[in-house]
């Protein structure tokens, strides 16, 4: 068959990089890949903090003071919605993944998990402070 | 003009077609074949069968059984071998597919599901939820990607048969995504292209469903077989024909006319059943034509309701509850309620017949052979001899199996032992053609491929539906004849050639115009009531085995005066009887009054 | 049920032969209830302008030649209705596939990917139910193996997930929610013997880890057969495959 003759002329719409914006789903998605931007930011807070504690007395107080700052607390104020956030979308769509349970099941499991570690922790967290 | 070389072309990617392909390719590796299709095969209109397919499975089943009942079923005028070939084959091509990974419904023990159908005598029909005919489509569509010997050549319409001294030779195509003509020479040729039931106005099938590769066998002198019997099925929905499926009755639905009465009992197949407890051959378990026939009486005594402009009964499948319709029929639910806004579980559906299937066909010999040397048909195009006057449901799908492997392995056996003919002859012939094609294109008129193609519809709903009468065939028959004629000055308007819905469509109508002038010439020709063809005429109201325990045969006839494109010429075949002489067909009460059990 | 009122149909035109690039164009459409976006373009086709073209056959939802964009949407035209929208109506072919001419869409890649996993039933030893010396007989499945897979057997090809995947937009190599459903549904048949034949593809930078779960193409399917879950669970029996790996000498 001799395609170089053919006539067709498929037209390809090209993907613009805003295609994420085009659509409520695509934006939906692109907010919750986004929850991890919060995250990093806490992280860096967290090793700056392990690494403060490591440097002295002064070099804690110092991190503790930084994150006592307004705009600190709410930047991991965010981060916290974020993850709960994050975590809401991943407890639902886990059970698509894993049909092991019915879904509702395993949501409130999940949910139920993440309270106990949560709690665990702070206990333990508490008992150091 | 492109030339493709082949060892076997297969027209249609349906059940059968891809049933031969893969029983070809199976039989001979080495074989080259082709599967052409106007459409990707996964949209053929085998997709949209619900109900399932029919085999003996059951241990208080027999072969003779299902013999009888399809025999009975079809008034008598089925091929008896074909029949046993038939239900003697059923079986291992049901396992077949099963081998395949069609999802059959189960038994809690793992084995196969079967259920009760209309004018079945026991449970014996094989299913895959309501959505059998999809999951036997995309089995076998699927199970054919494995074989590289068959080269699938999708959005390809064949245009016309390649024939030389009562051989064939190949197909002249046309690939819609090119407009380019391919000349596609083959030493076997099989036609699986189904029905033709959108040359009536109100029916189930597809919007391809338009009688192809009937007309393009009859144009070239093989006869269509039977055409008069046109089966309606009793349960479309209103407007669009949609179908809802008879395994909705199998599995204890009702029907009920406007006064919420069982009318079926007053037509010979009561007595009526308890609620819940359908019966085999009994009220609605009873065969298509005589439901179809019962909704026509009820609409004469003014008992149908109304829904919008159309006349309905209501299929009535509250007392099965939700879950398990969910579980039997889920697909009947949804269509329910995306079509007419009725929930199943709690209101009934408004339903009314439709034109369903084609009974007769291209004339084939058990074998599937036609009068063409290496020209087969399979399927629904075809007339192998099961169906006769009525189909009964869930036969069909069995056909495209057990015919479907037994055209391609014939199909290898003779491409095996067949020289390729003489290029020239085919040149010419496509070249011919190229010419007719290329005058079909002209500037926009008043006629189009559409209204032409309403005022056939239209014509054969009035003049050939459930009951007919001599004049309203005479002018059904009249009317198609003066279409052909206008079809003759019809020009396409887009010249274009990629995917030119409208030469297509051109195309499928000239298509539709020689069937549907076929069914009308045989049925006016037949004056006797058997099956599906049902008259009103004086002392025709009832079966004949005198004159007519016989198969029509309608013959194109070249042009002659006054038929444009010719016209049909009707005459008869004997019916082959083996062991069932003809007797009254009696269901409900009346059957086991005959039969003690 | 008169069709007295009216809506405004725009449909994305594009012909090969002479267009650069699609335009739009604007129809008068009747409706009613019942109408549906494909029985808006029938009438468009055999009343105004025969040249639209655009795929369709069966108009029950079964046979997926139908599938369109409205109004940014991918969508069957048979099971989705003028009464839904309160506006006009924006046509488009499907998203992320190739244009051929109006709304018709170049499935070619769809054809490709959904043969490149394999999609029938794979035997390595020949099971009693096959062997040619007795009758055959169908294997045994019982209802819960079969209610494994049923769900992912159900897909109609109709290509709505692939304009509803950015992944497959952005990468057409990917091979795409409808057919890792299918490799899906036949890894979790009993029947079926093929997984490590199809776990090469599924592996693959263009099999399951090409996904990132938008989701999006199961809420589109118009089956609801939540493809995203399938190819999801194709990632689970990716990640098993690959440690099972590590420990094979």
């Amino acid at each position: 068959m001799s395609e170089q003759h053919s006539p067709r002329r498929p037209y390809l719409a090209p993907l613009t990089a805003s295609w994420w914006l085009k659509h409520r789903y695509y934006r939906f998605y692109m907010l919750r890949e986004a929850t991890v931007l919060p995250l990093l930011f806490f992280c860096g807070c967290l090793i700056a903090g392990f690494y403060s504690l490591q440097q002295g007395e002064q070099s804690w107080l110092n991190w503790l003071s930084f994150m006592a700052q307004p705009w600190v607390m709410a930047l991991n104020a965010l981060t916290f919605a974020a993850s709960l956030f994050h975590a809401k979308t991943f407890f639902e769509l886990f059970p698509r993944v894993m049909p092991l349970l019915p879904a509702p099941l395993m949501i409130a499991g999940q949910w139920l998990g993440t309270i106990a570690v949560a709690a665990l922790l702070l206990l333990l967290l508490g008992g150091v402070l | 003009m492109q030339i493709l070389h082949t060892d076997i072309a297969i027209i249609g990617g349906g059940g059968a077609g891809l049933r031969a392909a893969i029983a070809a390719a199976q039989t001979d590796p080495n074989c080259k074949i082709s599967l052409l299709s106007k459409v990707y095969p996964m949209r053929s209109h085998t997709v949209a069968a619900e109900g399932g397919a029919a085999a003996v499975t059951l241990q208080q089943d027999s072969l003779q059984a299902h013999f009888d009942d399809t025999v009975a079923g079809s008034d008598w005028l089925a091929d008896q071998d074909v029949v046993d070939y038939f239900v003697s084959h059923a079986y291992e091509e049901l396992v077949q597919l099963e081998h395949w990974g069609c999802p059959w419904s189960r038994r809690d023990d793992g084995s196969v599901q079967v259920r009760r159908f209309g004018g079945m005598k026991t449970e014996r029909t094989w299913f895959a939820a309501d959505k059998t005919g999809f999951h036997i489509l995309h089995t076998l569509f699927q199970t054919s990607l494995q074989f590289a010997n068959i080269n699938r050549l999708d959005e390809f319409f064949v245009l016309d048969l390649l024939v030389v001294d009562q051989q064939i030779a190949g197909v002249l195509a046309m690939q819609l995504s090119t407009g380019e003509l391919y000349q596609i020479q083959a030493k076997s040729v099989i036609l699986a292209t189904g029905g033709a039931g959108r040359v009536f106005h109100y029916n189930t099938n597809g919007g391809i469903v338009t009688g192809d590769g009937m007309a393009l066998a009859y144009r070239h002198g093989v006869a269509l077989r039977d055409m008069e019997f046109v089966q309606y099925h009793p349960t479309g929905l209103p407007g669009s024909g949609i179908l809802i499926t008879e395994a909705s009755r199998g599995e204890g639905g009702i029907l009920l006319n406007k006064d919420g009465y069982r009318y079926l009992q007053n037509y010979g197949l009561g007595p009526e059943t308890p609620l819940g407890k359908p019966e085999n051959k009994y009220m609605e378990l009873g065969p298509r034509d005589k439901l179809s026939q019962a909704f026509w009486h009820e609409q004469q005594k003014g008992r149908t309701g109304n829904y919008g402009e159309h006349a309905v009964v209501y299929l009535d499948l509250r007392h099965l509850g939700s879950s398990y319709l969910n579980e039997r029929l889920p697909f009947i639910c949804e269509l329910a309620k995306s079509y007419v806004n009725v929930d199943p579980a709690k209101a009934p559906i408004p339903i009314r017949p439709a034109v369903h299937y084609t009974m007769g066909g291209i004339l084939t010999d058990g074998q599937c052979q036609t009068s063409i040397g290496g020209l087969y048909a399979i399927g629904e195009c075809a007339s192998v001899g099961l169906h006769g006057a009525n189909r009964l449901g869930s036969n069909s799908l069995t056909e495209l199996l057990v015919f479907g492997k037994v055209a391609g392995v014939a199909a290898v056996a003779h491409a095996k032992q067949r020289q390729a003919l003489p290029s020239s002859a085919l040149n010419a012939q496509c070249q011919q053609h190229h010419q007719q094609l290329q005058a079909r294109f002209g500037a926009k008129q008043a006629d189009r491929v559409a209204s032409l193609r309403k005022a056939m519809t239209l014509a054969m709903e009035q003049g050939c539906g459930i009951y007919r009468t001599t004049e309203g065939m005479q002018q059904c028959l009249n009317t198609l004849q003066q279409l052909k004629q206008r079809y003759q000055q019809l020009a396409v308007s887009d010249n274009s050639k990629i995917f030119n819905y409208e030469l297509l469509q051109h195309y499928e109508l000239g298509f539709g115009l020689d069937v549907a002038e076929a069914m009308c010439a045989s049925a006016l020709a037949r004056q006797e009531s058997r099956g599906a063809h049902q008259r009103l005429d004086q002392g025709m109201q009832s079966r004949n085995d005198t004159d007519y325990l016989q198969h029509s045969i309608a013959q194109l006839m070249p042009e002659t005066a006054g038929a444009a494109g010719g016209s049909a010429k009707i005459s008869y075949q004997p019916v082959r009887i083996t062991k069932s002489t003809p007797a009254a067909r009696l269901y409900g009460g009346a059957a086991t009054k005959q039969e003690p059990v | 049920m008169e069709k007295t009122v009216e809506k405004t149909l725009v449909i994305q035109r594009y012909n090969p032969e002479q267009d650069q690039r699609p335009s739009q164009q604007r129809y008068q459409v009747p409706f009613d209830n019942s109408t549906s976006v494909l029985d808006a373009l029938l009438y468009i086709q055999q009343s105004l302008d025969p040249s639209l073209a655009f795929r369709w056959s069966c108009r029950m939802a079964i046979c997926g030649s139908c599938s369109v964009m409205v109004n940014g949407i991918p969508k069957l035209g048979c099971k989705t209705f003028l009464r839904e929208y309160s506006g006009d109506l924006l046509l488009e072919p499907l998203a992320h596939f190739a244009t051929e001419k109006d709304l018709v869409s170049d499935m070619t890649l769809f054809l490709q990917h959904l043969q490149a996993v394999k999609p029938y039933l794979i035997r390595q030893e020949q099971s009693a139910a096959t062997t040619p010396a007795t009758k055959p007989q169908p294997h045994k499945q019982t209802p819960k193996q079969l209610a494994k897979y049923r769900k992912f057997s159900s897909c109609i090809n109709c290509g709505l997930c692939y304009a509803a995947c950015p992944q497959f937009g952005l990468n057409p190599e990917f091979l795409g929610p409808a057919a890792l459903t299918l490799a899906q549904r036949y890894n979790l048949d009993n029947r079926d013997q093929g997984k490590a034949e199809r776990m090469p593809q599924l592996n693959g930078k263009n099999g399951v880890w090409g996904c990132t779960f938008v989701g999006f193409c199961s809420d589109v399917c118009p089956k609801h057969l939540d493809p995203a879950a399938a190819v999801n669970q194709g990632k689970v029996a990716s990640a098993t495959d690959f440690v099972i790996g590590l420990f094979k000498p």
